[in-house]
């Protein structure tokens, strides 16, 4: 696992480098092909013969923020979605990929659900076989859900009940979002992961697998000219929706800062803020972008040298703009020293975000967090699959495949003037809502606790 | 040629035109396209003088590179009084070097949008530069620098430690994190293996500028050292450099591995009370192979079959699919200089730790007694084979899985034998390995979560101690 992720930042290190090269960067999702199949399913395509591997995505438009009853409905579904169809057994999916070296798993946001497989090129239409089959002839039994339920509420467990950070950003939505779906966890509240019914899984895949809710998104060693009949063969009896209904609800003003504390057994506390910030492709979108970067980026960014370096207060402290399809959050936050208090690093924390509204950055800041950004966006085109998920991100938020350089040059015409508008604008006490991670109650009395 | 001759070819043209009326599951899968992983004439290897081996893989199609010095020692050569000591060295590598303190390092780094790294594992120290081609010589400066002129500058020295021992009482919080603590110490009490790869606070504290810089003496040597560069590089310059700046290093001979850990030959089963958790974490282990074991492979497929081949895997399969037990689990032979452990890893819910254990014993026992059939180890050994493809899709990849041939001293050519020899392993040698390798009876068992509940379902399995965190 450590060597893995040596090589995913050496891999992203070698790519931010062609950002800044001299020669213009060959932006290669600009050779996405869409095509519409007569049902309403949307085929991106992007062949890039540099490597034999291919990654087959497809992405669901529902996540945890079109749930109405039943919260975690969503992310339970695409545990469901491995479980068994008319021709294939449990799990019988992922046995066909792996033993072929493929690899494939799935996740759900709070605005779509993404079923992802990477295999080398000769094993593709078997790919797109295990799909159709799923697609077409899902099983969904009492049996199946009992145990993919007590799968989830272990997953629930991990990463949310025994894990700090999860139990923070948890209050944190909750606080920040009071009315807007955002508010709920896409895991779901455990109450509602032990009570939700097999008919409720079965209405959900009525309305929203449906042939015009999905996205198929394509990159690397295939041929269009042979991919493209093929997806209309297997893919093109879907059925299609005549509606497909969305969560209506909009978040209204927040009217004064919000506070929330949690207790949790941690040596050190963990203090998070955030302000409501506008949905994916606003205009203040690349400013709030810049300002993260300053805040966050590396061991001269703000951040890290206010409450990590020059005084010892936390391990570690970021912050940054949170895009959503439907609303967006700009949050900080630090991971206090046991030796130290979350008070202080508040304080901090805010002054930091004070500063951005105040006083002007400066151009080395601005020139290094733009140079940090080209970097990141360049590194997004590492492999297949970071490809095939770029152009379908881009695809369902914006119904186009937005180019590189569009985006670039948004980053770099942000101005020091941009970064205190944005700030002002969105970054208001009012608008603030903090949560603060303690231990719990006994301990604090204790000393050094 | 005959009619009947005729009548073949005809039914078998016929065949392979039809459409497929079997889906494309129940058709056998295509032939395996084994690309080379390394094209003709783009890999240089040498060895310097004073021992430094090189290794340049030259692949020009991004503007950029990347370039390190790896000593082929970590953490595995300290004694159990200076755990800690090669990730604090590796740290203050980063910060402060030749003429700059650690805030001009960074600045210098950041300047040329380039990426500056220093990382320890049990096995080795990793010092790594990566950018743009056109800054190539001032960040092979810098790295030269960070490894051959580290300042060990007093005042980051305290503020690393500080840090590192903050950071140590903040990880205490994480139940993965105990349970890895814990399961190290029960399994090799009094060797370095037993404490954690960071150290404990009672070594950290004890460490200082002059402690790290003693370190680097002791283990950045040439006889340890492997210098590696991949991308965008011309490499008849760049080893003109290397061996310039590289040729003249002195210092003194490789220091041997550390001291093999004992072999743990009997069960302990040890809770880490946390009375606060609703879902228990749970490791099974006992002693394992080292990285240059010969039955290395053998073991590898083994584990996939078991525990480390995803959502197909036995213990998957049974623990995660069939029983909904838990989110995930997985079995892994941890390879190191040294043998390290073999050891299952999952959580729970904690009334069904029990059941788990129980569960994941008699997995270790049928993978014993039934071992892998032909038609699973063939499954096994196409998922490495094919996995292997997507592993090394990069030449940074490809460039990494070299140097770690090398920090072992394996034979150059494993990658090229990799898939010929995972395809030629017999059902035979991975009953043999699960036979000389899998002891479920002398596993210990630890588990993270709340001692009250847990112990009388841990009983049926030995005697319990309960441990603070």
């Amino acid at each position: 696992m450590r060597r893995g992720r040596a090589v995913v930042l050496l891999l992203a290190a070698l790519l931010v480098a062609s950002a800044v090269a001299a020669a213009p960067f060959q932006d290669p999702a600009l050779d996405t092909r869409v095509t519409t199949l007569a049902n309403g399913l949307t085929i991106l395509s992007l062949e890039d013969h540099t490597t034999p591997v291919v990654s087959f995505q497809i992405w669901v438009r529902v996540g945890s923020g079109d749930e109405a009853r039943f919260t975690g409905l969503a992310h339970l579904f695409e545990h469901m979605m491995f479980r068994g169809s008319e021709h294939l057994g449990k799990e019988e999916h992922s046995r066909l990929i792996e033993e072929r070296g493929g690899q494939l798993n799935a996740y759900t946001t709070r605005d779509q659900t993404v079923y992802f497989t990477d295999v080398t090129a000769e094993h593709l239409p078997l790919v797109v076989a295990l799909e159709a089959e799923r697609l077409a002839n899902l099983v969904i039994d009492e049996e199946t859900l009992e145990d993919e339920r007590q799968v989830v509420i272990e997953e629930r467990r991990f990463r949310t009940e025994n894990d700090p950070q999860g139990r923070l950003f948890e209050a944190l939505l909750a606080l920040t979002f009071q009315a807007h779906p955002y508010r709920v966890p896409t895991v779901g509240w455990m109450s509602d992961l032990e009570k939700m019914g097999l008919p409720e899984c079965v209405a959900f895949f009525e309305e929203y697998y449906a042939a015009n809710n999905l996205v198929v998104s394509v990159a690397g060693d295939f041929q269009t000219g042979e991919l493209l009949p093929l997806l209309e063969r297997e893919l093109g009896g879907l059925r299609r929706a005549e509606h497909i209904e969305r969560n209506p609800t909009v978040e209204p003003p927040q009217l004064g800062e919000r506070r929330a504390t949690v207790h949790f057994e941690v040596a050190g506390p963990i203090v998070a803020m955030a302000w409501h910030a506008p949905a994916t492709g606003h205009d203040d979108a690349a400013a709030l972008d810049v300002a993260s970067e300053i805040l966050s980026s590396g061991r001269t960014s703000r951040l890290y040298r206010a409450l990590v370096y020059d005084e010892p207060i936390a391990l570690g402290a970021a912050g940054g703009y949170w895009e959503l399809k439907r609303a967006g959050l700009f949050f900080a936050y630090a991971q206090v020293r046991p030796d130290a208090k979350a008070e202080l690093a508040e304080a901090r924390l805010l002054r930091e975000i004070e500063r951005l509204r105040d006083e002007p950055v400066t151009e080395a800041e601005l020139a290094k967090a733009k140079r940090a950004l080209e970097v990141g966006l360049i590194a997004g085109q590492g492999s297949s699959n970071a490809l095939a998920s770029r152009i379908a991100d881009d695809y369902v938020a914006f119904g186009r495949v937005r180019p590189l350089e569009e985006r670039l040059a948004k980053v770099r015409a942000v101005s020091a003037a941009d970064i205190e508008r944005v700030a002002r604008t969105w970054l208001v006490p009012g608008g603030r809502s903090v949560v603060q991670l303690l231990p719990p109650p006994a301990a604090e009395e204790e000393p050094g606790a | 040629m005959s009619r009947v001759w005729a009548s073949v070819v005809l039914l078998i043209a016929l065949a392979c035109a039809w459409p497929a009326a079997k889906p494309a599951w129940e058709l056998p899968p295509p032939p395996p396209r084994d690309a080379a992983v390394v094209q003709e004439g783009r890999l240089h290897r040498e060895t310097l003088a004073n021992g430094v081996r090189v290794l340049v893989l030259e692949d020009r199609r991004l503007p950029a590179f990347a370039l390190g010095v790896v000593t082929a020692r970590g953490a595995g050569v300290e004694t159990p009084d200076e755990a800690g000591v090669a990730a604090y060295t590796a740290e203050l590598m980063e910060r402060g070097a030749g003429e700059r303190n650690a805030l001009e390092l960074a600045e210098v780094v950041d300047a040329l949008g380039a990426g500056l790294l220093v990382s320890s594992d049990w096995d080795a120290i990793r010092a790594q530069v990566s950018g743009l081609s056109q800054d190539q010589e001032a960040l092979f400066d810098v790295l030269a620098d960070v490894v051959l002129r580290p300042r060990f500058d007093a005042d980051e020295a305290k503020r690393v430690k500080s840090e590192q021992l903050a950071a140590l009482r903040q990880a205490s919080d994480d139940p993965v994190t105990l349970l890895s603590w814990h399961l190290a110490k029960a399994l090799y009490p009094g060797h370095r293996y037993g404490l954690p790869e960071v150290g404990s606070q009672g070594t950290l504290s004890r460490l200082d500028a002059a402690a790290a810089r003693a370190f680097h003496r002791r283990i950045f040597t040439p006889g340890s050292a492997i210098v590696f560069a991949s991308g965008d590089v011309e490499t008849e310059s760049l080893l003109a450099r290397i061996r310039a700046t590289y040729g003249g290093w002195q210092g003194p001979p490789p220091q041997g591995l550390g001291a093999p850990p004992p072999v743990p030959d009997a069960r302990r089963i040890v809770v880490v009370d946390r009375p606060d958790l609703g879902q228990a974490q749970i490791a099974l282990a006992h002693g394992g192979i080292a990285r240059t074991d010969p039955r290395r492979l053998d073991a590898q497929l083994l584990n996939t079959a078991l525990g480390g081949g995803g959502f197909s895997s036995r213990l998957m399969a049974r623990i995660r699919a069939e029983e909904g037990l838990t989110y995930g689990i997985s079995s892994q032979f941890v390879q190191r200089h040294q043998p390290g452990p073999f050891a299952v890893f999952t959580f729970t819910r904690v009334p069904k730790v029990g059941e788990v254990v129980r569960a994941i014993v008699e997995e270790l026992e049928r993978i014993r007694s039934d071992p892998p059939s032909p038609a699973e180890l063939a499954r096994v050994q196409s998922q490495r084979a094919g996995q292997f493809a997507l592993a090394l899709e990069t030449s940074a990849e490809v460039a990494a899985a070299l140097v770690d041939l090398d920090i072992y001293d394996l034979p150059p050519d494993s990658l090229d034998s990799y898939r010929g020899r995972v395809r030629a392993v017999t059902p035979e040698q991975t009953a043999a390995v699960a036979r000389e390798l899998i002891h479920p009876e002398i596993a210990s068992i630890v588990v993270v979560g709340p001692a009250e509940t847990l112990r009388p379902q841990l009983e049926p399995f030995g005697s319990v101690e309960v441990v603070k965190p």
